[in-house]
């Protein structure tokens, strides 16, 4: 019931947070040197088409009324139209949002995975050649752009090996999946369509395993830290002293008290994840929502601007009310 | 330290291999059905094996399209390429031979999907007529109600065919008018050369009976299917469209014209990464790569499967000088900047050699070119003399260009290290395309690398476009009362040589004036498997898919 009234509470607080989103984010992208509808115009424009298209997506408003505008589309679900293919930018998000979200969960629930396993194990094995070899191995992940990483991956797993597709996309066409969230496999899973699922499954493992690499190894480091800090606390030490056994004291003492600090870290990670998503997508032919919002950025496509910050901010908000829920439900000393 | 050896030592055991063997197991099973899942859809691989008795044939472009709507689209190259393949063009270019390439001849525009296109005496009212029993998609036959709904649209849009239009005397829907159900007159207010090739890129057909069900009072010209919705009735329709990966075109079986699509099945798929477009190209899974990197096709000459298709083309690059801003605004400058830009060298570095010389800011294919339009040539001597003349020692300026363009910033260093040899010292400037956009409109980049070709193959379309005051793509802000008696005279001389004696005047201007630094016009060229031919290359630079085969 409290995590109910803390829940509630937090998503009132979301209200101002997302008006100052929606305000600054209307002003700073107007603010941005470029002329969005000098990119949308033919070789024979004169200045009346150039004012024709500014009166078209309602740019020769005023300022106020232009976000009157954008409000008022807002509460009705009405994200404006895009400058740059003339279509409903609520329609092409959703579109994009599904296969990004799809990457991007399941590549930070498999670095959790990774990292909380692996950082328990190493931390175990403190200064042992296996617990060096793990943090070598995390340092280098961590070191590697995932621009470079998801192009040797390709190289190797499709180009060299032959054992993934072609990174041409998501889904094999041919497969006639139909589409309801976006997200691919999800969309296979919930159709039970067997040749799309296999092939959606097959065009992540790469670029999942791009976006695992890139992520695992801050997570890994605090896991580990963690663990050790654990291992070294009086109340585990005293656990181990009275004999207590190895799963209670693994399950009871060290993992629990380890994973407190992992919700706020993989919050974080999880916006890493989003931003580095960009480029993967780039690499693998994703076509998702970062390559979607810069190039969006790039023309000073206004109203994709303005939505995808406004997605992308709540999203961040909505994964730490998350995170801090799990930390208070794993950590008793937290009042909500 | 040796309490926690100890304390993870005791009990490590059990958590070590319970938790790595389900980490490993976790990691083998997404591998593993990954690898299956890959192995299982052979399609793409078995494409590849097939070889010339593949039927579909699979184009690789850099990105989606991001509408179908062709009047409300932005300026999206992969959109307008589409649009030629899958809209009904009423009238389209002919094919001719240039030495070994096959191009479109912009000099004989032909009925497609139409009967004929012809004007009257005075060559201001040109009647259409509709072949009789051409159908879209829907089973609606494409009649002249069509084409009035579709031009009623384009300049309901004021956008590109708005534009293009009022080159040749087309300002209003009330020009265009239907006869009877199979004949259209349009009623320019002048007479006008560039009329069959403007028509040729404007012609374009909406199935209006199948619109007008998707039409709103908020949205009387359904812009909204439209955007969403693949046009029909063209030389191929869209068989299958998923969005963001892949579009499947088919030949359309109901074509009427001459040359119809020579490839039954064609796929067209998403890869935005230049690297993987080679990989894939190599592989055998793609049999055309539409955007490579040049550095990429190099290396493709010597790859075994894979051929160059190059071909002439008209595109040219070009370093634009704002004659109204300094250093610029001075004719002397410009002329030093012009001996100083080293052309041979960048056609080598930048090109590989693989790119023509310009002589003239008219390209070299182009009706009516004169060697005397550009008079200069590489030498710092004169470009010397020419700052002396201006009395200048020194100058100082911004070179601004694309910022995502690999080859204009290979030409902006090497432009940059043999102008400040003369005293030219210019900062290199990378933009982004909206703020490039919003700098050229207010014509304040003193000095800017350009590229592109022209959709008309005419110079008083190049006038109408680079050369008048106001002109869009005119970011010298250059004007002569000259030239702009000449554009006017243009639009009503059709007679072709009084036409090449305006276009040499015009050329002998500009070489006095300098507004442009011409610095070569490269060759298209296009990486494809060994088995593909029929490749036509188009002066608009947006591809014709109807003549391209899969076999040799």
């Amino acid at each position: 019931m409290r995590i109910l009234r803390f829940v509630a509470r937090r998503l009132l607080q979301l209200i101002p947070v997302l008006l100052g989103v929606i305000v600054l984010t209307f002003l700073l992208v107007r603010v941005l040197p470029g002329d969005p509808v000098r990119t949308i115009l033919g070789q024979n424009a004169t200045e009346a088409d150039a004012a024709a298209a500014r009166a078209r997506f309602g740019l020769d408003q005023p300022l106020w009324r232009q976000f009157l505008d954008y409000l008022t589309g807002l509460v009705t679900g009405d994200f404006g139209t895009s400058i740059q293919s003339g279509a409903p930018v609520g329609a092409e998000m959703a579109l994009r949002v599904g296969p990004t979200l799809e990457l991007v969960v399941i590549a930070v629930t498999i670095a959790l995975v990774v990292a909380t396993v692996l950082g328990v194990w190493s931390a175990r094995r403190a200064e042992r050649p296996a617990d060096h070899g793990i943090r070598v191995l995390a340092l280098v992940g961590n070191s590697v752009p995932e621009f470079w990483l998801g192009l040797v991956l390709v190289l190797v797993g499709y180009s060299v090996l032959g054992w993934f597709p072609a990174p041409n996309g998501r889904v094999d066409p041919d497969t006639g999946l139909t589409p309801l969230t976006g997200a691919d496999l999800v969309d296979a899973v919930l159709t039970g369509n067997g040749p799309a699922i296999a092939s959606a499954a097959a065009y992540l493992v790469l670029p999942v395993l791009t976006l695992v690499i890139g992520v695992v190894a801050p997570l890994l480091r605090s896991v580990r830290a963690s663990a050790l800090e654990v291992l070294h606390s009086e109340p585990y030490a005293a656990a181990a002293a009275h004999g207590l056994p190895r799963r209670t004291l693994l399950y009871g003492y060290l993992m629990r008290a380890t994973l407190v600090r992992l919700p706020s870290l993989a919050a974080l990670v999880f916006g890493t994840a989003i931003g580095s998503t960009v480029l993967v997508e780039y690499v693998f032919s994703w076509q998702g929502f970062g390559q979607w919002a810069l190039r969006g950025l790039l023309y000073r496509d206004y109203p994709v601007v303005q939505a995808s910050v406004l997605v992308i901010a709540l999203c961040y908000v909505l994964v730490f009310l998350i995170a801090d829920v799990v930390h208070a439900i794993l950590d008793p000393r937290v009042r909500i | 330290m040796a309490r926690s050896h100890r304390a993870g030592g005791a009990s490590s055991p059990a958590l070590s291999r319970r938790g790595v063997l389900q980490l490993g197991g976790s990691v083998a099973l997404l591998l593993a059905t990954g690898a299956c899942a890959a192995n299982s859809e052979s399609k793409p691989r078995d494409g590849a094996s097939g070889g010339p008795t593949a039927k579909a044939l699979r184009i690789a472009v850099s990105s989606y399209l991001s509408s179908w709507d062709q009047d409300f689209v932005g300026f999206d190259l992969t959109a307008l390429m589409l649009y030629k393949n899958v809209f009904p063009y009423l009238i389209d270019y002919g094919v001719t031979a240039a030495g070994d390439s096959q191009i479109l001849d912009t000099q004989n525009v032909t009925p497609t999907f139409a009967e004929s296109f012809e004007p009257d005496a005075t060559q201001r009212v040109w009647t259409l007529k509709l072949r009789r029993g051409v159908k879209f998609a829907s089973g609606n036959e494409l009649t002249a109600a069509d084409v009035k709904w579709s031009k009623d649209r384009a300049f309901a849009a004021q956008a590109n065919v708005a534009g293009i239009y009022r080159t040749i005397g087309l300002t209003g829907p009330d020009q265009v008018k239907v006869v009877d159900d199979h004949t259209v007159e349009f009623h320019q207010a002048f007479p006008s050369a560039l009329t069959r090739q403007i028509q040729a890129i404007s012609l374009y057909v909406f199935d209006s009976t199948e619109a007008k069900k998707h039409a709103t009072a908020s949205d009387p010209w359904a812009k909204e299917w439209f955007a969403k919705n693949p046009p029909t009735g063209g030389y191929y329709n869209v068989a299958k469209a998923t969005q963001g990966q892949e579009i499947e075109l088919s030949a359309n079986p109901g074509y009427p014209g001459p040359d119809p699509a020579k490839t039954p099945t064609i796929r067209i798929s998403v890869v935005p990464a230049a690297s993987n477009q080679r990989l894939q190209l190599q592989a055998g899974d793609i049999d055309i790569a539409l955007g490579i990197s040049q550095r990429d096709i190099q290396d493709l000459k010597k790859a075994p499967g894979i051929k160059v298709i190059s071909a002439a083309s008209n595109r040219q690059v070009t370093i634009q000088m704002s004659v109204t801003t300094a250093p610029f605004n001075d004719v002397n400058v410009r002329k030093a900047l012009a001996h100083a830009v080293p052309y041979e060298q960048i056609i080598n570095n930048v090109y590989g050699g693989d790119a023509r010389a310009a002589k003239s800011p008219v390209p070299l294919d182009m009706p009516g070119y004169d060697a005397a339009g550009y008079p200069f040539t590489h030498d710092l001597d004169q470009a010397k003399a020419a700052m002396a003349a201006a009395g200048r020692s020194t100058v100082d300026s911004e070179l601004v260009f694309e910022s995502d363009n690999e080859e204009q910033q290979k030409i902006a260093v090497q432009v940059q290290s043999e102008a400040a040899k003369v005293g030219i010292n210019l900062k290199l400037t990378p933009l982004d395309p909206a703020t490039l956009g919003e700098r050229r409109s207010k014509k304040n980049v003193p000095l800017q690398i350009t590229s592109g070709q022209l959709w008309v193959n005419d110079v008083e379309y190049m006038l109408a476009t680079s050369f008048v005051k106001g002109a869009n793509l005119n970011y010298s802000n250059y004007s002569n009362p000259e030239i702009e008696k000449i554009y006017e005279q243009s639009h009503t001389t059709v007679d072709q040589a009084a036409r090449g004696r305006l276009w040499k005047r015009v050329q002998e201007i500009l070489a006095a004036d300098v507004p442009w630094v011409v610095v070569c016009q490269p060759n298209f060229n296009l990486p494809v498997r060994d088995d593909v031919a029929g490749w036509v290359q188009p002066m608009d630079g947006l591809a014709r898919l109807r003549y391209l085969t899969a076999s040799a």
